[in-house]
């Protein structure tokens, strides 16, 4: 259990693992999935290395398995074989839990489909994961994260009474509450109309500066990749360019 | 419409019945209950139909306490038909004079037989022989038949000889089948019987002995009963026998089973109260999974009616199945339990399968679910397509439109008609519906109290800070779709019957176990003669040990008017009718007695010397309409004896000392034919033997009933009953734990995805499962706490006000059900939360 504390300090990403070391580091990764049909090959051989505070747009065609390698990187899938090293840490190394708890310290997800949790208000959905690391302030932070993102109005309001655009906002605020140091964004604004998905890319461009996180961008708009420092394309299973930092 | 309502619901349908399982079986659980309970009822009552005339020993039987039948009476009886004349009485049976001197006597029930008993039936015996000559008198000694408990008790065997009464008689056969036994719930001691040409000798029928003339007589087959009885009465309108025909026939035993038929009914209609619950959520669940195909459906133009249809028949189709498993269980229930109910009754149920209970249950299964379906499909009409899709977390709180308000209205009021009309007892069923109404209101109040409160616990954040698993169960208790109202609702209802019941029974197991046997006395001693009073009460008293005894002269008599009304005319309460349907105790006393209450009226001198005072039990008197100078007759002996009420009493009869009805004013009785009855006390139960022992050996004709083995015969017929209700209350739990089991699985997709969305904020499985855990742990207790309490109100109901009888509250018992709640919840729980955590996060977070 996470001793109890007021905003605890988070390891300082970059003096723990010095400022050269990659903060996403993959390496010969495959993913084989067995199906009715026979084997399916999703990942075949990803070498990837981001660093700290970067921010990489991931683009490539509908089934390229950009989000099996970002599940890969936030420990929610497994791979068949490769090496998995975020922030230093062999994810390999580490059961379930630990995954958990790694993700809790280190890692923020946005989804496409927000993934809130339809029976929790906005606040409880912020909330969540800064009880679950010990926060005794974590309603106060998950206010605060809440009027960062515009929604100070909304925190008692359950996501099915919110709108598209709002419920993302709170899957941001969620996922920047607990100020991680890798944020990872899996086509964020897929559901939303152009105008709205600016507004939510530019708040969570805005958080990612804010914390000094690094984040990993998928998205299929050639506008967002354009203001990501770097873009890794993906095909077929394989990263054909941008696998490593320039 | 219709055509096309069936085809798509039909075309639903094929999908299978995922979702309704639980649907299926909460109908079946109710319908099998109750057709089980309906026809193992009409077995039995048809056994007894069957064989009325063995069970009544004739086709007429006229039946009188005390002293003979008038001789031109049996004269008239015997013209009609052949006749058979038994002669049945208590007696203590020994071992031989010689031998027999302080051995432990043992109390029999004596029947003495004429040459044409058995009109009906056959007596068997062991070994085989005809009654006739088991019972003969050979060499100047008849024998006898026993039941076997008489040999093990005295150690005696075939050929032996055995003491009754003043005389001796050869033990020649072991009864195996009376055809006529009696059929009240137990006796007090094994059969004996003997010729009745062989009971003077005994000397026991003396005056105002305790003895039954009963004459049978079997009729010619095309004989008018009803007319025989009819003249029977105009010839001897008079007359104090109780006469009864075939329909009589096993009685009370008929109206003890109607009376459990009734109890365990009800308790099935609360199966199916609760299954009714699990019923509408099933509903609910299977429309809010369909929540796309209906606004699909209205978005292509289909009407609102004819969506409701398509789901109505699809509701319909699967009541039908959830009935007909039910009726197939319930037909089978009376053939799985011929075994116990050949063991536990003295008649043969005659199974078979009984259109009636089947017929019945169904309509309870079908208008139950009709009554809980079309509530939530009603709200189906009125809900637009698009609030469909928010329903989960901004419930409409639309009311279904008024005709199928109405609809519902209708199918909950045929359902209690049904029941009340169908019933044995209507008003007790009246008042069960309505009780059952209440409970549901208290039920769903006390889950939004439940509700209220969890919210309040964690309304504040901040005190529950570091205690995260604590918050989010405390949420979870009253988030939108939270399965709390229902859980408690379902479940609850079903412990709370459980709680009645063993409530009910620990407080009649204290009354029949503890309390009497510490109040009541070691023997009732009977047909104590008057000339041996004295001595009587020097053999008692010389015995050492003994703590107490009281004697007093006792008579029986019928009431037969009412302030002057025929009691078959007088308007009586049903609860006091049984005082007029039989002889009662009569005595007499000058002084009043130390243990006797007064509640309304003075004693009277002891020196009074007028006409005919009574004091009588105020209980009866309210339930009569009788007040203090009112006039009540009773037949004693023939003769009718009018007596103005001089005082009413409060009768404990629980305490089990001797207590009579009507205990009359010096002047009345003291020249009657009459006996005293006796009691005696002590704990020691070598004192109770020794004094048993004392007195059989000293007075042959007075007989020693054992209070003690009254008791034991009481718990075990009480054993047996509450065996029954206890099962049948099982099944209410039984369907409260299935739709506790639906209530989970209905929201099982919805934990799966909320543990997998924790799992990807980072708390770890261990802290998930202790969040499910104390939510559900929660749950089962606030449900615990509820039932225990609505329980308790209503064993204490049950207990003081049906039963009559003082209220104990089991603490133990009270637990183990609680804890029984809390492990079921917590249980379905655990299974619930190892499954969705079992699941990997990635399938169910890809995009969709």
């Amino acid at each position: 259990m996470t001793p109890l504390q007021t905003t605890p300090q988070k390891p300082d990403a970059a003096s723990e693992i010095g400022a050269a070391e990659p903060i996403v580091e993959l390496s010969s990764i495959a993913l084989t999935l067995e199906s009715g049909a026979g084997k399916v090959n999703i990942l075949r051989g990803i070498d990837l290395m981001v660093a700290a505070g970067e921010r990489i747009g991931v683009v490539g065609p509908s089934g390229s398995g950009k989000s099996t390698m970002m599940m890969i990187a936030a420990g929610l899938e497994r791979p068949s074989s490769g090496l998995v090293r975020i922030a230093g840490q062999d994810l390999a190394a580490m059961d379930e839990d630990d995954l958990a708890l790694f993700r809790r310290d280190r890692i923020g997800i946005v989804f496409q489909s927000f993934h809130l949790v339809p029976t929790m208000t906005a606040l409880e959905n912020v909330a969540v994961p800064l009880e679950f690391a010990g926060w005794r302030d974590a309603f106060e932070q998950a206010a605060a994260a809440l009027e960062e993102v515009g929604l100070s109005h909304r925190t008692t309001h359950y996501p099915g009474q919110l709108s598209g655009g709002e419920q993302q906002r709170v899957a941001l605020a969620r996922a920047v509450a607990t100020e991680p140091d890798l944020l990872l964004a899996d086509e964020p604004t897929g559901n939303l109309d152009g105008e709205t998905g600016m507004a939510v890319i530019d708040l969570l461009f805005a958080m990612q500066e804010r914390i000094g996180a690094t984040l990993m961008l998928i998205t299929h708009d050639r506008d967002l990749t354009a203001r990501c420092g770097r873009v890794v394309r993906m095909k077929d299973g394989r990263i054909i360019d941008g696998g490593m930092p320039p | 419409m219709n055509r096309l309502a069936l085809r798509l619901a039909r075309r639903e349908l094929r999908g299978g019945l995922k979702g309704f399982s639980v649907f299926v079986a909460c109908l079946a659980l109710g319908v099998a209950a109750i057709a089980g309970v309906g026809s193992v009822s009409l077995a039995v009552q048809r056994g007894i139909a069957a064989d009325a005339r063995p069970i009544l020993g004739g086709d007429v039987e006229i039946s009188q306490r005390l002293y003979p039948v008038r001789e031109d009476a049996l004269a008239w009886l015997g013209q009609n038909g052949r006749m058979a004349s038994t002669t049945e009485m208590r007696a203590m049976a020994r071992p031989p004079k010689a031998e027999g001197v302080g051995a432990r006597p043992v109390l029999v029930e004596l029947k003495a037989v004429d040459a044409a008993y058995p009109l009906y039936g056959t007596m068997t015996l062991s070994p085989a022989m005809p009654l006739a000559e088991a019972l003969e008198e050979r060499g100047g000694v008849f024998g006898a038949a026993v039941d076997s408990g008489v040999l093990h008790r005295l150690d005696i065997a075939l050929g032996d000889r055995l003491r009754i009464g003043e005389t001796e008689f050869e033990l020649r056969a072991v009864i195996e089948h009376e055809p006529d036994r009696g059929t009240s719930a137990f006796s007090l001691g094994p059969r004996a019987m003997i010729a009745a040409a062989a009971l003077p000798a005994t000397e026991l029928v003396r005056p105002g002995s305790m003895v039954r003339y009963n004459h049978r007589v079997r009729l010619a087959p095309d004989a008018d009963i009803g007319a025989l009885i009819e003249n029977l009465h105009t010839a001897f309108p008079d007359a104090a026998w109780r006469l009864r025909g075939l329909s009589d026939a096993a009685l009370g035993m008929r109206r003890f089973l109607g009376n459990i038929a009734v109890y365990l009914t009800l308790v099935g209609l609360t199966t199916l109260l609760v299954g009714g619950v699990g019923v509408a959520n099933a509903v609910k669940s299977h429309l809010d999974t369909r929540t796309a195909t209906i606004a699909t459906y209205k978005c292509l133009g289909a009407p609102n009616g004819l969506v409701f249809r398509i789901y109505l028949f699809q509701i319909l189709a699967l009541a039908l199945l959830g009935t007909v498993i039910g009726l197939a269980i319930g037909i089978a229930v009376p053939f799985s339990l011929s075994g116990v109910l050949a063991e536990n009754l003295p008649i043969t149920a005659k199974l078979a399968v009984y259109p009636g209970p089947v017929a019945l249950a169904a309509g309870f299964g079908l208008l139950t679910a009709l009554t809980f379906s079309l509530w939530p499909l009603g709200r189906l009409r009125q809900v637009p397509g698009a609030a469909l899709f928010r329903d989960l977390v901004a419930p409409s709180a639309r009311w279904p439109a008024w005709r199928d308000l109405a609809a519902t209205g209708i199918c909950a009021l045929a359902l209690i008609a049904l029941a009340v009309a169908t019933s044995d007892d209507r008003w007790l069923t009246a008042v069960f519906a309505i009780g059952a109404a209440v409970a549901l209101a208290l039920f769903r109040a006390a889950a939004a109290l439940t509700t209220f409160l969890a919210k309040r616990a964690g309304a504040k954040p901040a005190r529950l800070a570091g205690r995260p698993s604590l918050r989010l169960a405390l949420a979870n208790l009253h988030r939108p779709g939270a399965p709390t109202s229902n859980v408690i609702v379902s479940l609850g209802i079903g412990l709370t019957v459980l709680v009645a019941v063993v409530l009910a029974q620990a407080s009649v197991d204290g009354q029949v176990r503890e309390r009497m046997p510490d109040l009541a006395p070691s023997f009732f001693f009977v047909d104590i003669q008057p000339d041996q009073v004295a001595d009587f009460d020097a053999t008692v008293r010389s015995v050492p040990g003994i703590e107490r005894m009281e004697r007093v002269p006792a008579l029986r008599g019928r009431l037969t008017r009412i302030g002057g009304v025929p009691t078959d005319e007088a308007v009586i309460d049903d609860d006091v009718k049984w005082v007029t349907r039989s002889d009662r105790g009569i005595t007499y006393a000058a002084e009043q007695p130390g243990n006797l209450h007064l509640a309304a009226g003075d004693w009277w001198p002891t020196d009074y010397d007028g006409p005919p005072l009574v004091s009588f039990d105020q209980r009866a008197a309210e339930g009569m309409g009788l007040g203090i100078g009112d006039s009540i007759t009773v037949n004693v002996l023939g003769r009718e004896f009018e007596a103005r009420i001089a005082n009413l009493r409060e009768i404990d009869w629980s305490e089990l000392g001797i207590n009579f009805f009507f205990v009359f004013a010096p002047g009345t009785f003291e020249a009657a034919p009459q006996t005293h009855i006796a009691t005696a006390y002590t704990r020691d139960p070598a004192v109770e033997d020794a004094l048993e022992r004392a007195v059989a050996d000293r007075f042959a004709n007075v007989s020693a009933i054992r209070v003690r083995d009254a008791l034991d015969a009481i718990s075990s017929s009480m054993d047996k009953v509450s065996l029954a209700v206890r099962a049948t209350a099982g099944v209410t739990l039984l369907a409260g734990i299935l739709v506790l089991a639906g209530a989970v699985a209905a929201g099982h997709r919805r934990r799966v995805y909320d543990a997998v969305i924790l799992k990807v904020l980072g708390v770890t499985r261990a802290d998930i499962l202790k969040a499910y855990l104390l939510e559900y742990g929660l749950l089962g207790l606030a449900t615990a706490v509820i039932a225990v309490a609505l329980g308790s109100a209503a064993g204490w109901a049950l207990t003081t006000r049906t039963m009559h009888i003082p209220w104990r509250f089991a603490p133990e018992a009270v637990t183990s059900v609680a804890l029984i709640a809390t492990v079921i919840t917590l249980f379905a729980g655990f299974v619930d939360t190892w499954r969705a955590l079992a699941r990997k996060p990635a399938p169910l977070l890809r995009n969709e």
